[in-house]
C-alpha cells in the first residue's frame, strides 16, 4: 500500500515542526516529494535494499549507542548496579526515558535513506528479506535444500515510516493540544486513502470522529490521573530529585567508629600524566574540613562561600586560581564530574589550570574547587610550593577541638611529651608515634564501651591503635590543634600506581590526611601520619579481573573523551563517514544505474524493433488527438475511432478511418505485414484523411464521451 | 486431419452461434466466449445465480454439435471414481475391466461443480490439463475434443466447497450470463410455452468441423508485440496492491489462445490488441486471489484486471 500524495512529506513536516527540527523535517519532506516532479528513478535490486537497510540499522545503532551515553546511561546504570537503591533506580529509568525520547526524535532522520530508496526506486514494494535475517536464512536454506522457496510478498515502506514520524512527533515539548490535532489530521488523511469503499462516507467520518473523541477524552484523563497522583505527595518525588558532588564540599562523613570492614573499590577513576618529566603530585585534594563533629568533619561554611574563578583571557580555557604564583610542576588531570558538577581533584599549591573545558569553575576558603561542565573534565593542572588558595586558619575553628576528645588528647600529648616542641619536631614526634606504634586496617571490631566518656578516636588512641586513613588524619589533626596549631582535615586522592608512563588513580586510592599551617612560612602544607603501608595494605589480594576490570575502566575513559569532546576522534570519526558513506552511496546508486544502462538497450531494442512504427496512421492520430480528443494509454485504437467518429464534422470520415485501421493493424501485428501495394494504400489513404481533416478543421471539436 | 481456410472457419462458428442463439437469447457475448473457449482448446467456468441459462447454454452447445456429450450433476457424496471411471473385475475372463466415467466424452457438463468435495473436483486436474486420466497405475487419454463446461452458484455457500486455486487455473475462461433483457426475457416465455426449444434443436457442426475449428484458431497470427502485451498484463496482476497470489503463465497461454480463437471469429488472420482486452477479464480474472482487506474494502478481481487493461500501454 503506497501512502496518497504528500501524506509523507505532511508528515516529515509536522515531525519537524513538534520535535523542534523543523528546518531539517522541511528538507526532507521536499526531498521526498521531489519524487512526484522527477523523473529519476533507480533500479535497486533485493540487495541494494538490505544494504539501506543495514545502513539505516547500524545508524540506528550508534544513534541508541550515543543518546545513551549523553544521557548518563552508563553512570546511572554502574550506579544501579553497585548500589542499588530507589535513587540510582530512578536515575538508570530516567537515563533510560531521556534515551528512548532522544532515539525517537532521530528516528525520521535515521530510516530517511531507505524510505527515500523506496521511493526512488522503479520498484513498489521491497521484498520483506531485505529487512529480515531470519526470512533470509530461511530462504537460502530452502534454496540450498531444494525446497520450494515461498513467494515474497513484499511491502511498501510509506506508511511503516508515516508511524515512525507520528511516533517521532510524539516527544515533544509543546504542552498545547497541537500535537493532538495534527495527529488525528494526518491520520484521517493517511485513513481516507484506505477507507472501505463498502461504508458511505458520513458513516466513515461518524467513526473517525467517535474514535478522535474518545482519544481526546483518554489522553485528557491520563494527564489528569498524572496531576492527582503528583498532588498526593509531592515530598515522593522531592526526594529522588538529590545529587552529589562525589566529595561534599560542605562536610566529610568518617567511617570513624564504623564496626566491619570498609569496603574500596579498583575502579579507575582519575588519570594522571606528569608534565615536563616532573614528578607525579603525591595527593590530589579534592577539600579540606575545619570543624569535627564526631564522625562528621565540616567544611563550616556554606555552598554560598564559593567564589567564581573568573577565564582569563576569556575563552581560553585557562583559569587562574593563584594569578600570582609561579609554578613549578605541571600535571595532566583527567577525572569523571559525576553529574556534570563535581570537585576537582588538584595537587596541592595548583596555581593556574590549562585547557579545563567547563562552564563555570568556583572555589572556596578551604580549597575546593567546584567546575560545572562536561562529565569528565581534562585539564592541565599548574602547581608549586608555596601558597594554596586555602584561606588563613581562624583560631575559633580552625584550633577547636570537641570536648569528649580532649582528655585522650592530653593524655597523648603528655605521654609524648609535646608541648613546648617546635612545628618541625612535633611533626616528626608524631609521624614516628604513628608510623611506629600503630598499624593500618580497614577492619574494625567489636569493642566494649568501657564508660559513656569513651569515643571512637580515643578508642583509636589508646586501644586499638589499628584503623584506616581517617582515624589517622582525624587524630594528628586534633593532635595538633591541642598543641595550638591550626590544621585541617583534608581528602582526596593519593597518587602511587604508575600505569606506563602515566599514573592512574583508583576508588580505592581515595584518602584523609591533615593540613598543617606553618605559621613561620604563612603557608598550609601536608602532613601525613598515616603508615605508608596502607598502599600495600589496600592493594592487597588483587582480584584475578582486574585486567578486565581496568580495561572495561580505559574503555569508558576513552568513550567518556569521544563523548564529552575531550578527544579529537569525533572529528576524525565525521572524516572517516564522509568517505564510508560515499562509498556505500556509490555501490548502491552508481552501480544500479549502470545496471540500469546496461539493460535499457534491450529494453529500447525491444521497443523501437516492432514493425510497423512507421506508419502514417500515427500522424493522423496526432492531428486528432491535437484537436481534444487524445487516446488514453490503455485504449485500444477502434474504441477511440469511435470516440472520434462521434464528432459530427468527422462523421464522414468514420468508414475511412476504420479502412485505415484496419491495413494499419494489418501493418502492425500480422507478423506477415503489408505488401508493396497495400503500403503505398496505407501511405496514400492516410494522407488523403489528413487532408480532409484539415478541411474540417475550422469546425470546433466537442468530444462524446 | 483437415486444414480449413479461414472464411469456412468463421464460417462454423457463425453456424454454431446461430444455433446456438436460437436457444440462448440475447447471449451472443456469452456464446462468443463461450466458442473461443471451445476452439483454443480451454475449458469454461459459468459462474451466475440460479436461472440464467448456464445449463441450457452448456446443452445448446452439446446438441449443435455431433459430439459425445455427459453430463455429471455434481454432489456432496460424488467420488472421484464417479467421473473418471472404475475397475471391475469380470469373473467369466477372471480379469479386471475398466468401466470409463463420464470423462471420456468431447463435451462435459459439470453441473454445479462446488457441490463436490475437493477430491473429487481434484478427479478433473489431468484431464482438463492434460487430456488424459491416470486409473489404477494405467494412462488413458481422452478423445482429442474435451471440452468442460462447469457451472456453479455463487449465492449459496452452505454445502459448498470453493474451487482449489490449481482447478481455478485449469479453466481457460470464467464468465457469467447475466440476466437478459425483458423483451428477450418474453421471448423466451414465448418460446417455451409449449415446450422446450432444445428439444429440437439439431447439430449443426461435426466433430471433424470443431477440431478443424480449433486447428485454424492455432494458425492465427499472433504478433511478438502482442504476446509481450499479453505477458505484461498477466503479469502487472503480480505486482498490484491488494492481489494475494497472481495470474500463472498458464493465463497468458490462454489468453493468447482464446485471442486467436476470437480473431479468427472476427474474420481476421492475425490478433489485434481488441481481440487481447476482450478476454482479459474472463480469463485472467477468476485465477487471482485477492487479499483479505482487499477484498473487505470492495475490490475484485474482475476490478482489478480491467484497472490493469486501463492503465497497461496498449500496442496502438
Amino acid at each position: 500500500m503506497k501512502p496518497p500524495p504528500l501524506l509523507l512529506g505532511a508528515a516529515l513536516l509536522f515531525w519537524g515542526w513538534q520535535s523542534e527540527f523543523l528546518i531539517v523535517g522541511a528538507v526532507l519532506a521536499v526531498g521526498l516529494e521531489a519524487a512526484r516532479w522527477t523523473r529519476a528513478r533507480w533500479e535497486f535490486s533485493d540487495e541494494d535494499f538490505s544494504r539501506f537497510w543495514t545502513f539505516c540499522s547500524l545508524m540506528f545503532l550508534a544513534a541508541l549507542v550515543y543518546a545513551f551515553t549523553a544521557n548518563d546511561g552508563p553512570s546511572s546504570f554502574g550506579s544501579f548496579f553497585q548500589n542499588p537503591n530507589l535513587a540510582t533506580q530512578r536515575s538508570a529509568g530516567t537515563s533510560s526515558s531521556r534515551t528512548a525520547s532522544a532515539i525517537l526524535r532521530w528516528v525520521p532522520i535515521i530510516f530517511f535513506p531507505f524510505i527515500a530508496a523506496q521511493i526512488y526506486s522503479t520498484r513498489d514494494k521491497i521484498p520483506l528479506a531485505a529487512i529480515s535475517l531470519i526470512m533470509r536464512r530461511r530462504r537460502n536454506q530452502a534454496r540450498l535444500l531444494g525446497q520450494p522457496v515461498l513467494p515474497d510478498p513484499g511491502f511498501h515502506a510509506g506508511y511503516p515510516y508515516f508511524a515512525a514520524c507520528l511516533l517521532a512527533a510524539s516527544v515533544h515539548a509543546a504542552e498545547d493540544h497541537s500535537f493532538f490535532w495534527g495527529l488525528c489530521a494526518l491520520l484521517a488523511w493517511a485513513l481516507w486513502a484506505q477507507r472501505s469503499r463498502r461504508f458511505a462516507v458520513v458513516v466513515w467520518a461518524l467513526a473517525l470522529l467517535a474514535a478522535i473523541t474518545v482519544g481526546f477524552a483518554g489522553q485528557r484523563s491520563i494527564s489528569q490521573l498524572q496531576r492527582y497522583l503528583e498532588h498526593i505527595n509531592p515530598q515522593w518525588f522531592a526526594r529522588f530529585m538529590r545529587r552529589g558532588f562525589g566529595f561534599d564540599p560542605m562536610q566529610s562523613r568518617t567511617a570513624l567508629g564504623s564496626v566491619g570492614e570498609l569496603k574500596t573499590s579498583g575502579e579507575i577513576i582519575i588519570r594522571l600524566e606528569p608534565k615536563g618529566g616532573s614528578p607525579p603530585p603525591t595527593y590530589l585534594r579534592q577539600a579540606s574540613y575545619r570543624q569535627y563533629r564526631t564522625p562528621i568533619w565540616f567544611a563550616g561554611g556554606s555552598l554560598d562561600d564559593f567564589t567564581f574563578v573568573p577565564e582569563s583571557p576569556p575563552n581560553s580555557f585557562i583559569w587562574p586560581l593563584l594569578p600570582e604564583k609561579t609554578n613549578t610542576a605541571g600535571v595532566n588531570i583527567a577525572s569523571y564530574l559525576s553529574g556534570r558538577r563535581g570537585l576537582l581533584p588538584l595537587p596541592h599549591g595548583s596555581g593556574r589550570l590549562e585547557q579545563l573545558n567547563v562552564i563555570e569553575l568556583k572555589k572556596n576558603l578551604t580549597g575546593a574547587v567546584l567546575a560545572s561542565g562536561p562529565g569528565l573534565a581534562v585539564f592541565d593542572a599548574f602547581y608549586g610550593p608555596g601558597a594554596t588558595i586555602d584561606s588563613p586558619p581562624e583560631l575559633d575553628t580552625d584550633l577547636s577541638v570537641p570536648d569528649r576528645e580532649i582528655p585522650v588528647l592530653d593524655q597523648v600529648i603528655d605521654d609524648l611529651n609535646l608541648r613546648g616542641q617546635s612545628l618541625a619536631q612535633t611533626l616528626l614526634t608524631l609521624n614516628g608515634f604513628f608510623g611506629d606504634q600503630f598499624t593500618y586496617s580497614t577492619w574494625q571490631g567489636a569493642v566494649r564501651i568501657q564508660n559513656t566518656n569513651d569515643t571512637p578516636l580515643g578508642r583509636f588512641l589508646t586501644q586499638t591503635r589499628s584503623g584506616h586513613c581517617e582515624y589517622f588524619a582525624t587524630a594528628t589533626v586534633l593532635l595538633l590543634r591541642r598543641l595550638e596549631i591550626p590544621a585541617r582535615y583534608a581528602v582526596g586522592f593519593a597518587v602511587h600506581e604508575s600505569s606506563g608512563d602515566n599514573y592512574v588513580v583508583r576508588l580505592r586510592d581515595a584518602h584523609a590526611w591533615t593540613l598543617v599551617w606553618d605559621e613561620t612560612r604563612q603557608i598550609w602544607t601536608d602532613f601525613d601520619t598515616t603508615p605508608a603501608s596502607w598502599i600495600q595494605e589496600e592493594s592487597k589480594n588483587p582480584t584475578p579481573w582486574r585486567w578486565l576490570s581496568d580495561a572495561w575502566s580505559r574503555v569508558k575513559f576513552e568513550v567518556a573523551k569521544f563523548r564529552w569532546g575531550q578527544s579529537r576522534v569525533r572529528q576524525y570519526l565525521v572524516w572517516v563517514l564522509v568517505p564510508v558513506l560515499a562509498l556505500l552511496l556509490y555501490q548502491i546508486i552508481v552501480r544500479s544505474s549502470r545496471r540500469r544502462r546496461r539493460e535499457k538497450p534491450l529494453e529500447d531494442e525491444a521497443n523501437f524493433t516492432w514493425p510497423g512504427l512507421d506508419s502514417e496512421f500515427y500522424l493522423l492520430e496526432k492531428r486528432l488527438a491535437a484537436r481534444g480528443v487524445p487516446r488514453a494509454a490503455g485504449e485500444p485504437l477502434s474504441s477511440w475511432l469511435e470516440r472520434v467518429a462521434d464528432v459530427p464534422v468527422l462523421a464522414d470520415l468514420r468508414a475511412s478511418l476504420h479502412e485505415l485501421l484496419r491495413l494499419h493493424y494489418r501493418y502492425r501485428f500480422d507478423p506477415l505485414g503489408l505488401s508493396a501495394a497495400e503500403r503505398a494504400t496505407l501511405s496514400a489513404e492516410a494522407k488523403a484523411c489528413l487532408e480532409r481533416l484539415a478541411q474540417a478543421e475550422r469546425t470546433p471539436v466537442t468530444t462524446a464521451k | 486431419m483437415t486444414t480449413i481456410t479461414p472464411a469456412a472457419a468463421r464460417a462454423i462458428y457463425q453456424r454454431i452461434a446461430d444455433n446456438i442463439a436460437r436457444i440462448m437469447q440475447g447471449q451472443s457475448a456469452a456464446t462468443r466466449k463461450l466458442l473461443a473457449a471451445l476452439a483454443s482448446g480451454g475449458h469454461v467456468l459459468l459462474e451466475d445465480f440460479p436461472g440464467t441459462g448456464k445449463t441450457t447454454l452448456a446443452k445448446a452447445l452439446a446438441r449443435s454439435l455431433d459430439a459425445k456429450f455427459k453430463r455429471v450433476q455434481f454432489t456432496p457424496d460424488l467420488l472421484p471414481s464417479d467421473i473418471l471411471g472404475v475397475s471391475i473385475f469380470n469373473q467369466r475372463d477372471q480379469r479386471f475391466f475398466f468401466h470409463e466415467g463420464p470423462v471420456f466424452t468431447n463435451i462435459l457438463l459439470a453441473d454445479e461443480i462446488n457441490r463436490a468435495s475437493p477430491r473429487t473436483q481434484s478427479a478433473l486436474l489431468e484431464a482438463m490439463g492434460e487430456g488424459q486420466v491416470s486409473v489404477d497405475g494405467e494412462r488413458r487419454d481422452l478423445d482429442s475434443l474435451f471440452f468442460v463446461i462447469a457451472t456453479q452458484n455463487p449465492v449459496e455457500f452452505r454445502g459448498t466447497y470453493p474451487l482449489p486455486e490449481a482447478q481455478m487455473d485449469r479453466f481457460a475462461m470464467q464468465f457469467t450470463l447475466g440476466y437478459v433483457q425483458p423483451a428477450e426475457e418474453v421471448a423466451i416465455l414465448s418460446a417455451q410455452q409449449h415446450n422446450h426449444p432444445l428439444e429440437q434443436l439439431t447439430s449443426c457442426a461435426s466433430l471433424a468441423d470443431v477440431l478443424a475449428l480449433k486447428r485454424a484458431a492455432e494458425d492465427v497470427r499472433i504478433s511478438e508485440e502482442l504476446k509481450r502485451y499479453v505477458v505484461e498484463l498477466v503479469a502487472a496482476t503480480r505486482t498490484t496492491t491488494g492481489v494475494q497470489l497472481g495470474a500463472s503463465p498458464r493465463a497468458s497461454l490462454a489468453l493468447m489462445k482464446a485471442a486467436q480463437a476470437l480473431a479468427l471469429f472476427d474474420g481476421l488472420d492475425f490478433v489485434t490488441p481488441e481481440q487481447v482486452q476482450e478476454l482479459a477479464v474472463p480469463v485472467i480474472a477468476h485465477r487471482l486471489v485477492m487479499e483479505p482487506q482487499a477484498r473487505f474494502s470492495g475490490l475484485t478481481t474482475q476490478g482489478v484486471v480491467e484497472d490493469v487493461v486501463k492503465k497497461t500501454k496498449v500496442p496502438a
